[in-house]
């Protein structure tokens, strides 16, 4: 580890610091209470404490405020540069960036894992922050001690051992430094082999290693692999013999089952039986039965013959009674036929006479109704003709009228037809007026915008000329305003004031002084006051210089003297305005051209005027430009403007514009002022509409007049053949149409009295015929009547003996059928089989009980249960085998007894390797505690090289410095006897401890921190230290933060006045860093 | 005279859980090689047909090596063939998924004289007066005894009838399920040899009947219980009614050995075992040994199991050490002349074994010294010299 350079902000009351570390001894000095402690602190807090730490506070920044941020630049070997930036508290953040050429940088890591990174580059026995071994606040080691001092525990390292490292890192770093000097070859061989195989199962904590690729994952993971497919096996096998075991069961079920379905298919046998001996025994009764019926029925067959000889024997009696009914009828048939015939006889002779008389009457009237219909309807013929002669008399009228209406309508219609073109033409004569009144006011107008477009040419072009002349006084005012370099006028405000501070601070300076100088020989002197050089003098005598604030003095060769006013402060004060001065105004004094803040101030007012007035014109040129751009082509506009002047004068034609008779009476129309196109467009329309009403008048009067023209040219056509038509028809009536009426309607009178009359009479003639009639039509009809009842009387005999004869016949076919019968039907043979029927009756065996159908039926159905139960077993065993064939039985069995086998070899090698390999921690534990024990250890390895130092430093006052293997500090041999370090002296005790961290850093090849750790030393030994330092600052790098420079650099050392914060000596190895100037305090 | 193969029980496709990686490998492409010498003994002893008992496959859907191995077996044989017949048994059950479907590659690729016995009616005339009768199974498990399935003899029948099934004869809880064989089926079914397959050791299980029922056993074991396995049967049927001859025939190249040795004597002695490469060794250290003696112990078991320069004596080693015990302390095996603290973390290890009550913990500390005293050893290895 080399440190390169450091920076820190804000960091308790350092508020910067700046430090660039040399490559061997660095000493950084400063007076007490400057922040050199604090410093040390900051390479500690960068290299170890996490950025987020609340251990921080106690470096918050005294002001307040901002977070503390500390930068180090350090090395680790060559070409590998690490810069590490803190901020500090919350919101802090942390960077670790690394480079090959200590310029170009590239990050590492960020935030919490740079302290992790930082660890493990430096191996100082710090675990990883956020382990179970790290602590909270700022970490520690012995490394960490060791070399990086603070100046409140000085003796630390001597009370301090690797035994308090959490982390193993420190000791092997160590170790490795001091490599074979530690232990015997052979046991580290032995200890590396064992930590090697320690290393393979466990983590530096101790826990097992459980992650991809360690042992016992390996096994691990091929005991899971086996158990599983062990335990996926067992589940098959207990599957399988779960089925095997529900097969069993189900097997022993069939058995009960089919015992079940044997019993119920007896019982239903059983019962069947019963029932078929029942049905046997029934059959028997009933074939016993039937024979009987067919004895029986035989014997009434016989019976059945006697009963129908009789009935022939009655019904032939009856046949004979029937005929002999029929003769009597017949005979009185044949007497009604003759009465009939008498009377129809005398109805003859009755009807001839009294038809004669009647045909005779009626005729006479017939002839005399004929007469008077004759004569009725001449009458209603002349009427009618009268009628229609006096028609034509009333239609040659009417005609005469309706050719009067038309005439009168046609005269009408004439005269509105009239007015209505009048109309018409005094609306189309008006509208030719406004027409030519328009065009008149349009060539007007056209001429006024042809006077308008002219006086917009002539304005652009004295627009033009005056824009030129304001641009060229606006850039003369341009050019006046660039040539000026002033402030903005806010900047004077703070250049006044500072004006005022730096007379006021110049006054505290400016005190008065007298300087006097008393030559000891001749001496050139040039003297300065108050910033004058006055002309060099060459004097041995003594003169005085008085001045206000300075006077500076150069004396030859041999010095120059400055003694200046006012206290340091002041001075200060005067320097930092000064420079204010120089900085914040000098430079604006310069560019204005003027000598104080007055002409500034007066250049900077002028400046102001001819911003305005650049303003104003600018102003202006805006407006002028505007109304340029508004009369943009008024040349195109005059053009367009006379070219339809000139069109409207064409289009006037001969009308003189302003002299006519017609103007002046539309003078109304043209003075109408802003609305006159407005009026006259209305009036156009208006007289449009009326030139409009009045042609659809004229065309509705001229149609309404032709139509009256016709209609009475119609009327005078009817009336004329109305005229020759009742001409004619009064030609037929000589005596006149009223008389010819009158003599027609009473001969139709006189006509229609007779054929009243005659009606009358004939009904009259018709009433005595029918009475005469009716008289004959009475006798015959009883007659008629008597001889049907004799007829009647016959049929029913007819009827009767049909009867008699045809139940004879039916009866005597039926004695026929069954004498047939009864000779066909074998009495005995049906004894017989009514004997043997009942003999098998006695026969047929009687069941022991009545079985009913409804027990039958139970019984079926228990028998059908049963049989399904069983079924439903099959299916199961069916089921169930196919559910064994699925898992396999003794396939299964087969697999788990090998999975078994390995699933018990892979146990036994976990156990095996965990055995082996807390064998091998066993050793590893017993191997360094005897390690430990037997002191082959860092304290033998470093001890000489402390104890050879100290007894040089002590000039053999001690012999030997005693450390233990884990390089705590047992003591010192004084005398041959291992002394305390405690009972030294504390200045002795802080050298050797100062020999211990340097003879660590050596062997480390690390730089070492060492914060004022020889204050209590005498000159001698510091003499001694020096030259040691020096020598060593040759092989690592040495920090030492201290108040007395002189105590560690030799003589011109130390960092020359002037600027330059450091200074590098011993051929660049060894470097003075003057802390008041790297510094800045709060 | 009609001269029959009978074999069962391949089990191609078969794992080795038990057994390290390579060695499993080993024990699983021997079960293929197997089959091209059974195939050799076939064409050597003109047999008439070759009958395979079921098993043959350990799975009815093998990987498709194993059967795309077994086909190419088949393919490989050159010339005239006697026919081979292969019955799917429980392990290798015949279903629509199964290699022995009508539609599964396997089929297309074996040679026409490769029989599977593919339906329930399987009938073969081996000769004019011999007819082969099989049936597969088609589930790994089942109730129905398919020797008796198959068809009895017709009265006027002379022929020889020999029957080919897989099985179990052992009627013994377990075994109901695993398609159980009358022991008098062959003489029931009226036939003169029945061909049967499952248990791995060669058996005739019918000696006492006319009907030889034979278990060849497996060509090759499988496990380090079965002492008849590695050989087929050799038939040999004269005519009906008269016993055929059968005879085991050798035919595996593994032997299986399961040896516990009780001293290092007798663990040198198993290095002597003849032919120790075709051996597949399970051996159980049941010992106490000293430091020393368990170095030795150590050298032997990588001489037999071979490290990754060398090839182990044995051919599979299956080591049981749960019975490997060590002598506690460290009983003066150490040289004088180590380090102090070499010497130290030895009497720090003898003192714990002395002084703990905890078996757990002497026994750790003893293995912690036996660990010590082979770093010694190879780190004197290294120097070159004894101590």
């Amino acid at each position: 580890l080399k440190l390169h350079r450091l920076r820190v902000i804000d960091f308790a009351a350092i508020r910067e610091a700046d430090i660039e570390f040399g490559p061997g001894l660095n000493v950084l000095y400063g007076p007490n209470d400057l922040g050199k402690s604090t410093l040390a602190e900051a390479i500690r807090l960068a290299l170890l404490l996490p950025h987020t730490s609340s251990h921080i506070e106690e470096y918050l920044p005294w002001t307040g405020g901002h977070n503390p941020i500390v930068e180090m630049t350090f090395e680790t070997e060559p070409q590998r540069v690490w810069r590490v930036r803190k901020e500090f508290r919350h919101g802090g953040t942390a960077l670790l960036q690394e480079s090959k050429n200590g310029v170009d940088f590239d990050d590492v890591e960020r935030g919490r894992k740079v302290d992790g990174k930082l660890r493990e580059l430096l191996r100082w026995g710090i675990p990883e922050p956020g382990g179970a071994g790290g602590s909270r606040g700022l970490p520690t080691s012995f490394l960490a001690t060791v070399l990086l001092s603070t100046q409140s525990d000085v003796t630390s390292v001597l009370h301090n051992s690797l035994k308090g490292d959490v982390s193993g890192t420190g000791r092997e770093r160590i170790a490795a430094a001091l490599q074979a000097v530690a232990q015997d070859p052979l046991f580290a061989a032995l200890l590396r082999a064992t930590q090697a195989r320690r290393d393979e199962a466990y983590t530096d904590k101790g826990a097992k290693k459980t992650a991809k690729g360690s042992v016992f994952k390996a096994a691990a993971d091929r005991l899971n692999e086996v158990r599983d497919e062990k335990e996926k096996l067992q589940k098959l096998v207990e599957d399988s013999e779960g089925v095997e075991r529900l097969l069993r069961e189900l097997t022993a079920k069939r058995g009960q089952r089919e015992e079940a379905v044997a019993a119920a298919t007896e019982r239903v046998a059983t019962l069947e039986r019963l029932v078929a001996e029942a049905a046997d025994l029934a059959r028997a009764e009933e074939q016993v039965r039937v024979a009987r019926e067919e004895v029986l029925r035989i014997e009434r067959i016989g019976k059945d013959v006697d009963a129908a000889k009789k009935n022939v024997k009655d019904l032939s009696r009856k046949v004979e009674e029937a005929e002999q009914t029929l003769k009597a009828a017949q005979g009185r048939q044949a007497e009604a036929a003759a009465a009939l015939e008498g009377a129809e006889t005398a109805v003859r002779d009755a009807g001839s006479d009294q038809g004669m008389t009647g045909t005779v009457a009626r005729q006479r009237l017939e002839l005399r109704k004929n007469a008077a219909e004759q004569a009725s309807r001449e009458a209603h013929q002349q009427i009618e003709r009268a009628t229609a002669a006096q028609k034509l008399v009333d239609a040659v009228s009417a005609a005469e009228r309706e050719y009067q209406a038309q005439q009168t309508e046609a005269a009408g219609a004439r005269a509105a037809l009239g007015r209505a073109t009048a109309k018409q033409d005094d609306a189309d004569e008006e509208l030719r007026r406004i027409d030519r009144l328009e065009r008149v006011l349009d060539a007007r107008t056209a001429d006024e915008q042809a006077a308008a477009a002219q006086a917009d040419v002539e304005r652009d072009a004295s627009l033009r000329a005056r824009l030129k002349i304001e641009t060229d006084q606006r850039e003369a005012l341009a050019r006046r305003r660039a040539a000026m370099t002033v402030p903005a006028s806010a900047a004077l405000v703070p250049m006044r004031r500072l004006d005022t501070d730096l007379a006021a601070a110049r006054g505290a300076l400016n005190v008065g002084l007298v300087v006097t100088v008393t030559p000891r020989a001749r001496l050139e002197v040039r003297v300065q006051k108050d910033g004058k050089t006055a002309a060099p003098v060459s004097t041995s005598k003594p003169m005085e210089v008085d001045a206000a604030a300075e006077v500076v003095i150069d004396i030859g060769k041999v010095a120059t003297v400055r003694v200046r006013g006012g206290r340091r402060e002041a001075q200060r004060t005067a320097a930092s305005l000064e420079e204010r001065w120089s900085r914040d105004v000098v430079p604006h004094l310069a560019a204005a051209g003027v000598a104080d803040l007055d002409g500034l101030s007066a250049k900077t007012a002028e400046a102001q005027e001819l911003d305005t007035s650049l303003k104003a014109k600018d102003a202006e040129l805006e407006s002028l430009r505007a109304q340029i751009a508004s009369l943009a082509g008024s040349g195109q506009k005059l053009r367009e403007a006379s070219d339809r002047a000139k069109a409207c004068r064409d289009a006037l034609g001969d009308v003189e514009p302003g002299a006519t008779a017609e103007l002046a009476r539309l003078s109304w129309l043209s003075s109408a002022g802003a609305d006159a196109a407005g009026t006259r467009r209305t009036r156009r329309q208006q007289l449009l509409s009326d030139l409009d009403v009045a042609r659809a008048a004229a065309n509705q009067a001229g149609t309404v007049h032709t139509l009256a023209e016709e209609r009475g040219r119609a009327a005078k056509s009817t009336l004329d053949a109305a005229v020759v038509a009742r001409d004619a028809a009064l030609a037929a009536f000589p005596k006149g149409i009223a008389m010819t009426l009158s003599t027609a309607q009473a001969a139709l009178a006189a006509a229609s009295g007779e054929q009243q009359t005659i009606a009358a009479e004939l009904a009259s003639l018709e009433s005595t015929l029918a009475a005469q009639h009716a008289r004959i039509e009475a006798a015959l009809h009883g007659a008629r009547a008597t001889a049907e009842e004799a007829r009647a009387g016959v049929e029913l005999a007819q009827a009767e003996r049909t009867t008699a004869i045809a139940d004879h016949a039916s009866q005597a076919g039926r004695l026929e059928e069954l004498r047939k019968l009864r000779d066909a039907q074998d009495l005995a043979a049906a004894g017989s089989r009514l004997r043997d029927a009942t003999e098998r009756h006695a026969a047929v065996p009687v069941p022991e009980r009545m079985v009913t159908e409804a027990e039958v039926t139970a019984a079926r159905t228990a028998m059908t249960r049963a049989r399904t139960d069983l079924e439903a077993n099959e299916r199961e065993i069916q089921r169930t085998h196919g559910a064994l064939e699925q898992v396999g039985g003794a396939v299964a069995r087969d697999r788990l007894r090998d999975a078994t086998e390995a699933f018990e070899l892979a146990e036994r090698y976990e156990r095996e390797i965990e055995a082996d390999y807390e064998a091998w921690l066993l050793l590893l534990e017993q191997m360094k505690e005897a390690d430990a024990a037997q002191a082959s250890n860092l304290g033998q390895a470093l001890g000489p090289a402390i104890a050879g130092r100290f007894e040089a430093l002590t000039e053999q006052r001690y012999q030997n410095v005693r450390l233990t293997a884990q390089l705590g500090t047992e003591g010192v041999v004084a005398s041959g006897a291992v002394r305390s370090a405690e009972r030294i002296s504390v200045g002795t005790r802080e050298q050797l401890s100062t020999l211990y961290r340097l003879s660590m850093a050596e062997y480390l090849c690390t730089a070492v921190v060492l914060d004022d750790q020889l204050v209590q030393s005498d000159g001698t030994r510091m003499d001694w230290f020096r030259a040691l330092l020096a020598e060593k600052a040759r092989s690592f790098q040495i920090v030492v933060f201290t108040c007395r420079p002189d105590d560690y650099l030799g003589a011109g050392a130390l960092v020359p006045k002037g600027k330059s914060v450091h200074r590098d000596t011993g051929g660049g190895f060894v470097r003075a860093v003057d802390l008041l100037r790297a510094v800045r305090r709060t | 005279v009609l001269r029959l193969l009978h074999t069962a029980d391949w089990h191609l496709g078969r794992r080795f859980p038990s057994f390290p990686e390579e060695a499993q490998k080993k024990l699983s492409r021997a079960r293929m090689d197997v089959i091209a010498t059974i195939l050799d003994v076939a064409r050597r002893n003109a047999v008439n047909a070759v009958l395979c008992a079921g098993d043959l496959f350990d799975d009815p859907s093998p990987a498709a090596d194993f059967w795309e191995g077994l086909a190419r077996t088949f393919r490989d044989r050159t010339g005239p063939h006697p026919p081979v017949f292969l019955v799917p048994g429980n392990h290798d059950p015949l279903t629509s998924e199964s290699v022995w479907a009508p539609g599964h590659p396997f089929r297309a690729q074996i040679p026409a004289w490769v029989h599977v016995v593919d339906r329930d009616d399987f009938t073969f005339e081996l000769a004019p007066d011999a007819i082969l009768y099989a049936r597969p199974c088609r589930s790994k498990a089942g109730e129905n005894d398919l020797a008796m399935a198959l068809p009895a003899r017709e009265p006027a029948d002379a022929r020889v009838r020999i029957g080919c099934v897989h099985g179990c004869t052992f009627d013994i809880a377990g075994y109901q399920t695993n398609f159980p064989i009358c022991r008098d089926a062959g003489v029931r079914r009226g036939l003169d040899y029945l061909a049967i397959g499952d248990t791995h050791s060669f058996r005739d299980v019918t000696e006492a009947s006319p009907v030889p029922t034979v278990y060849p056993g497996a060509p090759e074991p499988m496990t380090f219980d079965e002492p008849g396995a590695g050989s087929v049967a050799l038939v040999a049927l004269f005519r009906h009614g008269s016993r055929p001859r059968v005879q085991a025939e050798p035919v595996a190249f593994w032997r299986w050995i399961d040896r516990r040795c009780r001293d290092v004597n007798e663990l040198r002695a198993l290095l002597t075992t003849q032919d120790l490469d075709r051996h597949v060794v399970r051996l159980h250290l049941d010992m106490t040994v000293s430091l020393a003696e368990e170095s030795e112990v150590e050298r032997i078991l990588r001489d037999l199991q071979g490290t990754d320069a060398t090839h182990g004596r044995a051919g599979v080693l299956l080591l049981d050490r749960a019975n490997l015990r060590l002598q506690p302390g460290s009983c003066g095996v150490f040289p004088d002349d180590l380090p102090p603290v070499v010497t130290d973390t030895i009497a720090r290890l003898d003192r714990l074994i002395a002084d703990s009550n905890d078996e757990g913990e002497k026994s750790r500390a003893t293995r912690a010294l036996a660990h010590l005293y082979k770093l010694l050893q190879g780190q004197e290895s290294l120097a070159g010299r004894p101590r």
